[in-house]
């Protein structure tokens, strides 16, 4: 009958739907016109599509070993992040996946370099990866074994009982080049294959999970009678204070902008309530109007878009200000955000990490007169340096500004950290 | 709904004619879109010449990308792209892009290609598709130069309860509040005018108001206002996006001379209500972007749109169309890879495509320049377009026009606002290129044209761009309005104007409202009796008669087609879907005689002399003479003789760009003796246009009128002794 759930654009939940029927390839470039068009946006949305497609990536693409599926990886992630430049999360999630191949496929190695005689660990050099099956040389059958084998394959037939043949270990037959590699061939593509897997699936649980362990530091940071500033809270915000409230009276002075689209119904209907409830206050101030009230406030909490390793942070435009405000009044400022938008980047010059975007948010295109005089330009996001701010508590706790190398350093391969996914993907 | 839920498993009742609600709800989480990718315009000549309208760039991005990408953005899955003119290049353009079927990311499930090679209208796609019933359910009806950003999924929702709840309720259609104040983006000239019941959303009635309506009013019918409320609503952006049901195109075969969608097809469709029961419904957005690049004018706002970001995502930095790579700079500019800016520049709010290299103290601003393109020093490009790789040289100005691909602009030249310069023109070192001047390689049927030093320079090449039939339009056509890159009413006098200068206008000197050449324009002689004022104004549709009763005639004039029978029936009813006024027809029946007589005299295996052209005009083809008398004549009272002879005399004027005037004169002498001859026109008819005042008018149509005073004497002596049917006249040729 009727049209599909939610009408017939795509967005975030069509696209995870449709993943599976697709061929690779198809999803990729889905999700890049998805990203293009913002279709898909906001970091947790973009995070969850990005660890989802490589996901698809690792599982159906024709990878015989580890450089290729993370040459692989690496050109889909430039072009997911040359997609939506803007939203760090993209490459995080790439730069983690990647991580995650290095760090199995090093167990494999580990484990091999223990048992195999040297010669186990030399194998082609990645340009002869693409010798088609069909001229490598068979994998020896039991009977030819005596007069055929090498250490090899001896080992790889003792080492795996399940041994199919697979081209991978059977090219590395016709291997005479000692040309060191930095992976070995796996010796069991499936087996890497299902780690990494596991592991890319663990991401997107920890993606899912991250309010739900932030708000368990609400009681740390919020005590009662506190005045908290919030600045358009974002679902993470909302929740860390929700928490709290359920235990503590505070009072909560939500910021929001002005602007000129015109929404009846409060988006915080839902959780204004859930404060009240509990007896907190809220009250509602327009973002003009913030000055006046930072001298009460004794916290401000911001959610994070993105935050660098320098330490500052991507948030919704408007936010720059509160934290500027509340450092002249020497206020606290917390950031709020999954360790997954700690980004390793270190792209220097702000501009690149705002985004403008219509400005049909302040002035209605039905306004000529603005429209055809007034240059009028609406920032999507903007970035608070990290002078601005006092705490970054993620789902691992909270942090200060010199811990968020150490994080980096926990989650992402040094290989990996300066990995520039903005180099050109076009030609 | 239930009903329907429960039809969901036999999805596969293929057999079911499509117009059942059966049917109807078969493949409904499939929504399928239908473009249409040909104008029937000319509104973007030269440049459409060569390049279909869809695939000319806006923001360095071809026009058909944006409606395609809007179409995906929407869950579209299956797209019918409706293609005449150009239709191979469209065809080659999707098949080497990313939309083409074979191609991995294509987002539409389907995409098929529909030629109609004979179309003349868009009413011609869209009967042609209900033949084919290959829609099974609502669908989005787009063009292909539609840019948008909004999401329809509300309106789709609105759409199907609407027709769940009434199955009359066939179109909504998608408009964007823009205000009542003046607005770029806008159409100028021609403002759609809805009579709308905001409570039902219903559109109740529409209208096209131009400026050249006398008295700007819209005429309603009375039961439109019966016991509804209705808002007249003219602060609408419309572009055209319609969500229909399959009746709709069964609405579109039963009248089979619409053509245009909204002033024929909806006009004609709301109007006829009582008869057709069909309800058409608007839904208003206020939030979200859409036009459609429908002319320059359109072209030039919209860039402008896209690059203040009112598009978004549709703008340059979000690199919508594969392998863009603009970021943005300082100063509001737009930059892709590769490009070189000279330190002393100054570039703001501008697009820079890939390899463009601008010299120094270049000052580039409000422009579009597209990839490889070479600027050189001490240029200053102003809300300009400048396609790829043209070059502009050291020192030129460029305001306010288009240069397209390959355009050369030479040292110090200067060109002015409006002008538009077509592919591949060259223009020699220190022209000057007059404001709005169009200048192309090739002709507008195609042909490749001398290069008219005079206007692009000694070394340059392209020739002033000039489509006849431009002349022929009527003056009181709005769509001229639209042909030019600025809009203006400056030539047309049309404020001044007293109550009676609508039927001047159909008179005015050719060049007048011209928009190749408004600075040749004479002042006219407004001198008009009042007694002339025709009733050629305020008819919305009346803007394609001319041209199709012209060719219609012409076809069968050449003898391609028909014969005066049908094609009277055909004139008739044409006229009368046009509400066509008898000036309009007479000008139409005196216009295609004489283009056909010039035909012969021009011919290239034997060029006939005036005399014998006439001759052959009027009597080669059977019933042709009659066929003027009932249709170009009509009653034969004196005052209509005397508007025919005006008419062919006006005609005869205006090929005079075509042969010389004086041989234009002769033909016109010989056309109103061998009319007379055929007792088409009576004596008192011919002297009463020779004394006519409006005939002796300056330029052409004096000279044109000089060759008739030996026809005329000899005439007034016929009088005089009432005898001889003598020939010798004719000798004067």
């Amino acid at each position: 009958m009727g049209p599909p759930k939610g009408g017939y654009a795509p967005d975030l939940d069509k696209f995870l739907d449709t993943l599976k029927s697709r061929p690779v390839d198809a999803s990729v470039d889905f999700l890049i016109s998805l990203l293009k068009r913002r279709q898909i946006q906001g970091s947790e949305s973009c995070a969850i599509a990005t660890a989802r497609v490589l996901l698809q990536v690792v599982a159906k693409d024709k990878w015989i070993d580890v450089d290729q599926l993370i040459g692989r990886i690496q050109l889909v992630g430039r072009k997911l992040v040359a997609a939506q430049p803007h939203e760090l999360v993209i490459g995080n999630i790439v730069k983690r996946v990647l991580g995650l191949i290095r760090d199995e496929a090093s167990e494999d190695r580990n484990d091999i370099a223990n048992d195999s005689p040297p010669g186990g660990t030399t194998t082609l050099p990645p340009s002869i990866e693409t010798v088609p099956v069909e001229k490598s040389i068979r994998p020896p059958s039991l009977a030819a074994f005596g007069s055929f084998a090498r250490s090899q394959s001896m080992f790889t037939l003792l080492s795996d009982p399940d041994f199919i043949p697979s081209p991978s270990s059977t090219s590395q037959l016709g291997s005479g080049s000692s040309t060191p590699q930095r992976y070995p061939q796996s010796t069991n593509v499936q087996a890497l294959k299902s780690e990494v897997i596991d592991g890319i699936e663990e991401i997107v649980d920890e993606i899912r999970q991250v309010d739900e362990q932030i708000q368990n530091y609400a009681d740390i940071y919020i005590h009662p009678g506190d005045y908290i500033m919030v600045h358009q809270p974002s679902r993470t915000v909302q929740r860390f204070l929700t928490r709290a409230a359920s235990k503590r009276k505070f009072t909560v002075l939500i910021v929001v902008d002005p602007s000129a689209s015109h929404i009846s119904d409060d988006p915080y209907a839902s959780f204004r309530k859930a404060l009240t409830s509990g007896g907190s206050t809220v009250v509602n101030i327009m973002n003009v109007g913030l000055m006046a009230y930072m001298s009460r406030v004794d916290k401000v909490i911001l959610g994070a878009r993105a935050i660098t390793s320098t330490g500052g942070v991507v948030v919704d435009s408007g936010a720059a200000a509160i934290a500027r405000a509340a450092r002249e009044q020497g206020r606290t400022v917390i950031v709020l955000g999954g360790v997954y938008k700690v980004s390793p980047d270190s792209r220097s010059h702000q501009e690149a990490f705002v985004e403008w975007g219509s400005p049909s948010k302040y002035v209605n295109f039905a306004d000529g007169r603005m429209v055809g005089q007034v240059k009028v330009r609406n920032v999507v996001a903007e970035f608070v340096s990290s002078e601005l701010v006092n705490t970054y508590v993620t789902n691992l706790g909270a942090h200060s500004k010199d811990h968020l190398h150490g994080i980096i350093a926990d989650h992402y391969n040094d290989e990996d950290v300066n990995f520039d996914l903005f180099g050109k993907t076009q030609r | 709904m239930s009903q329907n839920k429960a039809a969901r498993g036999g999805a596969s009742s293929k057999g079911k004619r499509s117009n059942k609600p059966g049917a109807e709800e078969k493949r409904e989480d499939v929504l399928q879109a239908v473009l249409i990718a040909d104008s029937f315009q000319t509104r973007f000549e030269p440049f459409s010449v060569e390049r279909p309208r869809c695939l000319l760039p806006l923001a360095n991005t071809p026009l058909i990308e944006y409606t395609l990408e809007f179409l995906a953005m929407n869950g579209v899955q299956e797209v019918f792209i409706y293609c005449g003119a150009h239709h191979e290049q469209i065809e080659r353009y999707i098949h080497d892009s990313r939309w083409s079927p074979s191609s991995r990311s294509c987002p539409f499930s389907s995409l098929e290609f529909i030629r109609i090679a004979d179309a003349r209208s868009i009413g011609d796609f869209l009967r042609d598709l209900d033949k084919r019933n290959i829609i099974d359910g609502d669908f989005v009806l787009v063009h292909g130069d539609l840019v948008a950003n909004i999401s329809l999924d509300g309106a789709l929702a609105a759409h199907r309860a609407r027709r769940e709840a009434n199955r009359d309720s066939c179109m909504t259609m998608v408009l964007r509040e823009a205000g009542d104040g003046g607005h770029n983006t806008k159409t100028n000239g021609i403002t759609p005018a809805f009579i709308i019941d905001p409570n039902a959303k219903r559109c109740l009635h529409y209208e096209e108001i131009t400026p050249f309506q006398t008295d700007r009013y819209v005429t309603l019918d009375p039961t439109v206002l019966e016991a509804r409320e209705a808002e007249a609503r003219t602060d609408l952006i419309d572009a055209e996006i319609d969500i229909c049901t399959p009746d709709v195109l069964a609405l579109w075969s039963e009248s089979f001379d619409y053509e245009l969608p909204r002033a024929n097809f909806l006009h004609g469709v709301l109007k006829d209500w009582e008869l057709n029961g069909k309800m058409i419904h608007t839904e208003i957005i206020n939030e979200g972007y859409s036009a459609r690049a429908s002319n320059l004018q359109m072209y030039d706002a919209i860039s402008k749109d896209v690059l203040s970001g009112w598009a978004y995502p549709f703008t340059p930095e979000c690199n919508i169309f594969p392998g863009q790579t603009y970021r943005l700079r300082g100063d509001n500019t737009y930059q892709e890879d590769e490009v070189e800016v000279a330190p002393g520049s100054q570039v703001h709010d501008s697009i820079l495509g890939k390899d463009t290299h601008i010299g120094d103290e270049s000052s580039i601003s409000n422009s579009v320049i597209g990839r490889s393109c070479r600027i050189g020093s001490n240029v200053r490009i102003v809300d300009s377009f400048v396609w790829d790789g043209a070059t502009i040289h050291d020192g030129a100005v460029v305001e306010h026009s288009i240069i397209a691909e390959r355009g050369v602009v030479g040292k110090k030249v200067y060109v002015h606002e409006g002008s538009l310069i077509s592919y591949g023109v060259s223009l020699s070192d220190e022209t000057d290129v007059e404001p709005a001047t169009m200048l192309s390689l090739l002709s507008y049927s195609g042909q490749a044209v001398s290069p008219q030093p005079e206007l692009v320079g000694s070394q340059g090449k392209g020739a002033l761009f000039h489509n006849p039939e431009d002349d022929e339009a009527d003056h009181d056509d709005p769509s001229i309005l639209q042909k030019s890159l600025i809009y203006s009413l400056e030539d047309l006098d049309i404020e001044t104007s007293s109550v009676s200068t609508l039927a001047d206008d159909d008179y005015m000197s050719d060049d007048e409202s011209n928009p190749i050449s408004p600075t040749a324009s004479q002042p006219t002689s407004r001198s008009r009796l009042s007694s002339f004022a025709s009733d050629d104004s305020g008819a919305p549709s009346y803007s394609g008669f001319h041209s199709d009763a012209v060719h219609g005639l012409l076809d069968v004039l050449r003898g391609t087609s028909g014969n005066f029978e049908s094609e009277k029936l055909e004139f008739t009813s044409l006229r009368l879907a046009n509400n066509a006024s008898d000036g309009a027809m007479r000008r139409a029946v005196a216009t295609a005689f004489v283009r056909r007589a010039i035909e012969l005299m021009n011919a290239e295996s034997e060029p006939l002399e005036p005399i014998k052209a006439a001759k052959q005009v009027l009597t080669s083809r059977e019933g042709a003479s009659e066929f003027v008398t009932d249709v170009g004549v009509g009653d034969r009272s004196v005052t209509e003789q005397t508007e025919f002879a005006l008419a062919v005399q006006k005609a005869c004027a205006n090929s005079a760009k075509l042969v010389e005037v004086a041989k234009a004169g002769n033909l016109l002498a010989a056309m109103l003796q061998q009319m007379y001859d055929l007792d088409i026109l009576e004596e008192e008819g011919i002297l009463g246009w020779w004394e006519d005042e409006r005939g002796k008018e300056d330029g052409q149509m004096a000279g044109v009128r000089e060759k008739c005073q030996a026809l005329v004497e000899w005439l007034e002596n016929a009088d005089e002794e009432e005898s001889e049917d003598d020939d010798d006249d004719d000798d004067d040729e």
